[in-house]
């Protein structure tokens, strides 16, 4: 039989108020899959969607120089073209060329077509003047 | 079993509306907060994973039991020599007296193990003697003489220390 003193006292114990623990920290298992499986999904994504840019990109960027290659190469055929004869060039003609041969020859030739800045003269012009005794 | 929405949101209620009481009620058991918090986590991570808090028909009385459970086994894993800390609050006490607060937990302390549970779980639980009884495998009377003893106990302790409820 609790006493008016028993009631009081109790009423005054509960006046303290039991301290909160600490949040629950977990993830709950079936949200933790799917959203591991959300969070690979969004990677796989975005390193596919890098990949494909890059590689657009790079394929644009080889298909315009080798239309321009191709523009060039049939320029060079009738040897008007007055740029520094290059390795990727010469590849390029060589690629176009029937022969090897007729490739060296295009080269020969197109060697000869680079005109010679006004006032300057060529020394290969100059030497092949010149009658070397041997 | 599989969880739904339903159940995670009525573990995470009960978890906001009992946690204080039950770690309360842990903090009575093994006497440190660490420790009490771990108990109480246990039980909640476990009713998670398992989600069979469904199957008991009293629930507050069956979070009770499993708390008790998980800090007994945790008890018996160390000693039970661990000194009261001082600055751990068990309780946030009325008008910031935080003495007061000190003192009560001391007075709980003093207690013997079986008094201080029956205490804090009819106090701060708010579980009946039935309840109590059930939990503890004790007969009603029993929790009642027990509860009666430690209240007088807890009176005296604090009457000896200080007057303020009388007064306030």
């Amino acid at each position: 039989m609790s006493t008016p003193d028993d009631e009081r006292f109790e009423v005054y114990l509960k006046q303290f108020r039991p301290l909160a623990p600490e949040p629950l920290r977990t993830v709950w298992p079936g949200h933790r899959a799917r959203r591991t499986f959300g969070l690979w999904t969004s990677i796989a994504a975005a390193a596919a969607i890098l990949v494909m840019g890059v590689l657009t990109l790079h394929i644009r960027s080889n298909r315009a120089r080798v239309t321009e290659s191709v523009r060039n190469v049939g320029n060079s055929e009738h040897f008007v073209d007055d740029r520094p004869l290059t390795i990727w060039s010469a590849n390029a003609l060589l690629a176009k060329a029937p022969s090897f041969k007729a490739m060296v020859d295009d080269m020969a030739f197109r060697s000869q077509t680079i005109p010679v800045p006004k006032g300057k003269r060529s020394a290969i012009a100059i030497l092949g003047q010149e009658k070397i005794k041997l | 079993m599989h969880r739904t929405d339903g159940n995670t949101a009525e573990i995470e209620s009960l978890y906001r509306r009992h946690g204080p009481a039950l770690l309360l009620f842990a903090l009575a058991i093994t006497g440190e907060r660490g420790r009490a918090q771990d108990a109480v986590h246990q039980v909640f991570l476990s009713l998670i994973e398992k989600g069979s808090l469904s199957r008991a028909v009293d629930k507050k009385a069956y979070l009770f039991a499993c708390v008790r459970n998980a800090a007994l086994n945790e008890d018996k894993l160390r000693d039970r020599t661990t000194p009261l800390d001082p600055d751990a609050a068990w309780f946030s006490p009325p008008d910031r007296d935080y003495a007061a607060e000190q003192n009560l937990r001391r007075a709980l302390d003093a207690l013997p193990d079986d008094q201080r549970q029956v205490i804090v779980l009819h106090i701060w639980g708010e579980l009946t003697f039935s309840q109590i009884s059930d939990l503890l495998g004790l007969s009603s009377n029993t929790v009642a003489s027990r509860y009666r003893y430690a209240l007088a106990k807890l009176r005296d302790s604090m009457f000896a220390k200080e007057n303020s409820y009388v007064n306030s």
